[in-house]
């Protein structure tokens, strides 16, 4: 626990003493839905986990607005949920202002510390803009850990075939082939951590790096699948959210999940190397069909974007590619830039892209960020892609392409395996070279 | 008139035999320690070829990108690197040395010019190829990030920002050895002050109203578009 705890945080975690619940809640500027989650979270505490005692933790990065306000004020009539036992106490409620870098991660460490501190035995974290969330959700995430045993439990929910585009395209599929176990939603914002996962994260020395922003969800789910905690799933329905911030930088948030995926690979290469193929995870909650706010997608901005991408990165990305993958994107940026009417990046050519792209992170360190951020144009043009395969499509067929993707990552994992020991030689220097036909043939014919 | 012309012949016969008596033998000296030193610099090549590995360079040079950069087909390792240095210090040793053979004024001052500006000249060279890798870096970081902000002219931006990194780097190699301090001095001051004449115009007109003027001019649609329609990405 290298960052102490903030002075405030930690008069208020002695003030209150210990608890066994801990829910967070990370917030920058979420006044307008963050009284709705706290009342969600309090309402779950009192309805599901009366005899237990519960703090609802708001960690705060400095909120202009009045978030702060609105989670100390956020009340709720207990009359109006039928409880069947009255709580032995009221949920103590908190918000703190994090400290360090600015991000979800370094709200989350705050939150875990003070769970620490408080000796909970199990914590829940929660988005601050969710529109959907219900007492239930709390109990969805903590049971698991409280009755079960589990140490991680991973939200499971009905998305628009858009939404989420990271998971579903590059997070989800890696992770999946990679670890061995289908964990639907890696990234997806709301946990729940056993004490001893907990203590586990807190123990970490690399809260300084991405995970203290975005890279945070993928780094909690990995690190639990990876050093063999009990994980599950739990499905809460639906989740709508505030409508994100348009200035929010997307190739900054895809350098920091993805980044944190491909530096957990090398931190965790001994466990996946090991791991073929990939089974089920456990799912808790009743099932049940929802109805989803509507994403417009503008796919010829994408595609220009794509474009543009691969007339001007050549010189990065055949650093990172190998010399197949990279003509094929070339014949597929000739295709797209005349004008073609269909735009198709085939599950196969993408899954390729990011496996080469895991393999350049760990053999260029010192590039492994732009190289990172180069994704942006390829990820914009299988987000393109995707759309226009599915546009015609029901969520379940959608969910079909996701897991034939997501056969694609596991079938490639020789190619991957191959590159990560043999590095042959990028699109750069082969293109250079005179020909290398053992590598190339080997790696074909382990595909 | 021919007793003139033979005692002007004889004369120029005695310098040069004079000269030939007191040179040659230093001249031949002067070849065989080149010589010497020049077989010495093949075998040790030659040794350091089979013998010298390296594995902790070759990563270095790879990760850090400077083997793409020097040699772009990749194939710059740490053995030819050490080979050809040992090489071309040999050749250097013994072409001094040869010099010191003849031990006059011209040449003992040669030596001492060569010896003395032999460690600013690498450290030049290493501030050269510094700079080179931060151009090269820098120049990379530029093209991406404006690929990814859709800014008009990306390779431009990039190839600008390798030419004036590597400029500065020039600037300062050139102020270690002395050469040609003033004009450097004021083509980089010159520089500079455009530069941030320049970024005062941009920030004074409003950066973000001329981008966006400069996106209109090419009437295509902005990043931002597709950044609302695609909500939640992850």
């Amino acid at each position: 626990m290298a960052e102490p705890l903030p002075a405030d945080a930690r008069r208020a975690a002695e003030s209150i003493g210990k608890a066994d619940i801990v829910i967070g809640i990370p917030s920058y500027n979420n006044g307008r839905t963050i009284g709705h989650v706290v009342q969600a979270a309090n309402a779950g505490l009192s309805k599901y986990f009366p005899q237990l005692t519960g703090v609802v933790i708001n960690s705060d990065g400095g909120s202009t607005d009045n978030t702060r306000e609105a989670v100390l004020s956020a009340s709720l009539d207990e009359g109006h949920l039928m409880l069947l036992s009255t709580p032995i106490a009221p949920a103590h409620r908190l918000s703190v202002p994090y400290h360090g870098i600015p991000g979800k991660g370094s709200a989350f460490r705050l939150v875990f510390q003070m769970a620490a501190l408080l000796e909970a035995k199990a914590c829940a974290v929660v988005d601050s803009d969710l529109r959907s969330i219900t007492p239930e959700w709390i109990d969805l995430l903590l049971r698991p850990i409280l009755s079960a045993d589990f140490d991680f439990v991973a939200p499971y929910y009905h998305r628009h075939k858009y939404d989420g585009t990271i998971t579903n395209s590059i997070v989800y599929p890696l992770t999946r082939s990679l670890y061995g176990m289908r964990v639907r939603q890696p990234i997806g914002g709301e946990f729940g951590v056993s004490a001893r996962l907990v203590a586990r994260y807190l123990e970490r020395d690399d809260w300084e790096t991405d995970v203290a922003r975005y890279g945070i969800d993928i780094w909690m789910t990995t690190i639990a699948i990876a050093e063999g905690f009990r994980v599950c799933q739990s499905f809460l329905g639906a989740k709508l959210h505030d409508a994100k911030d348009p200035s929010s930088d997307l190739s900054a948030m895809l350098q920091q999940v993805v980044g944190s995926v491909f530096l957990l690979m090398n931190e965790y290469e001994a466990v996946w190397r090991e791991r073929n193929g990939s089974q089920p995870v456990a799912l808790y909650g009743f099932r049940y069909d929802v109805g989803l706010d509507p994403i417009d997608v503008n796919v010829e901005c994408m595609v220009n974007a794509f474009c543009r991408g691969c007339q001007d990165l050549g010189e990065v990305w055949s650093t990172a590619l190998q010399q197949e993958t990279y003509s094929q994107l070339q014949e597929l940026a000739s295709a797209a830039c005349a004008g073609a009417q269909e735009f198709r990046m085939e599950d196969d050519l993408w899954a390729r892209v990011i496996l080469d792209f895991a393999c350049a992170f760990k053999k260029h360190p010192l590039l492994s960020r732009q190289l990172v951020q180069s994704l942006t144009p390829l990820y914009l043009g299988r987000a393109a892609s995707f759309v226009q395969q599915t546009r015609s499509l029901g969520s379940v067929r959608v969910e079909e392409d996701i897991e034939k993707l997501c056969l694609t990552f596991e079938a490639l994992k020789p190619y991957l395996l191959n590159q990560w020991i043999n590095e042959p030689p990028p699109a750069m220097e082969a293109s250079r070279m005179p020909p290398v036909p053992e590598r190339a043939e080997q790696a074909k014919l382990e595909v | 008139m021919v007793g003139t012309l033979q005692k002007v012949l004889e004369s120029m016969l005695d310098r040069l035999y004079k000269y030939v008596t007191i040179y040659l033998p230093s001249l031949l000296a002067a070849v065989i320690l080149f010589l010497g030193a020049y077989l010495m610099a093949v075998v040790a090549r030659w040794v350091l070829y089979r013998i010298f590995k390296g594995p902790a360079i070759d990563k270095f040079l790879r990760q850090s990108g400077l083997a793409f950069m020097i040699d772009p087909s990749g194939r710059l390792r740490a053995t030819r690197i050490v080979a050809e240095t040992v090489y071309w210090c040999f050749i250097l040793c013994g072409f001094l040395l040869g010099l010191s053979v003849f031990d006059t004024d011209i040449t003992t001052q040669i030596i001492q010019s060569l010896v003395f500006l032999m460690p600013k000249l690498v450290m030049a060279g290493l501030i050269l190829l510094g700079g080179a890798w931060l151009g090269h870096y820098l120049g990379r970081s530029m093209l991406v990030w404006a690929v990814n902000e859709s800014i008009p002219g990306a390779r431009r931006l990039s190839v600008l920002v390798r030419v004036v990194v590597m400029f500065v780097a020039v600037v300062v190699a050139a102020d270690q050895l002395d050469f040609a301090r003033s004009v450097f001095l004021a083509a980089f001051i010159i520089l500079v002050g455009g530069g941030v004449l320049t970024a005062s115009l941009a920030i004074g007109l409003n950066g973000a109203g001329l981008r966006r003027f400069l996106q209109g001019q090419n009437e295509q649609p902005t990043e931002d578009s597709h950044e609302r329609s695609l909500w939640n990405h992850l």
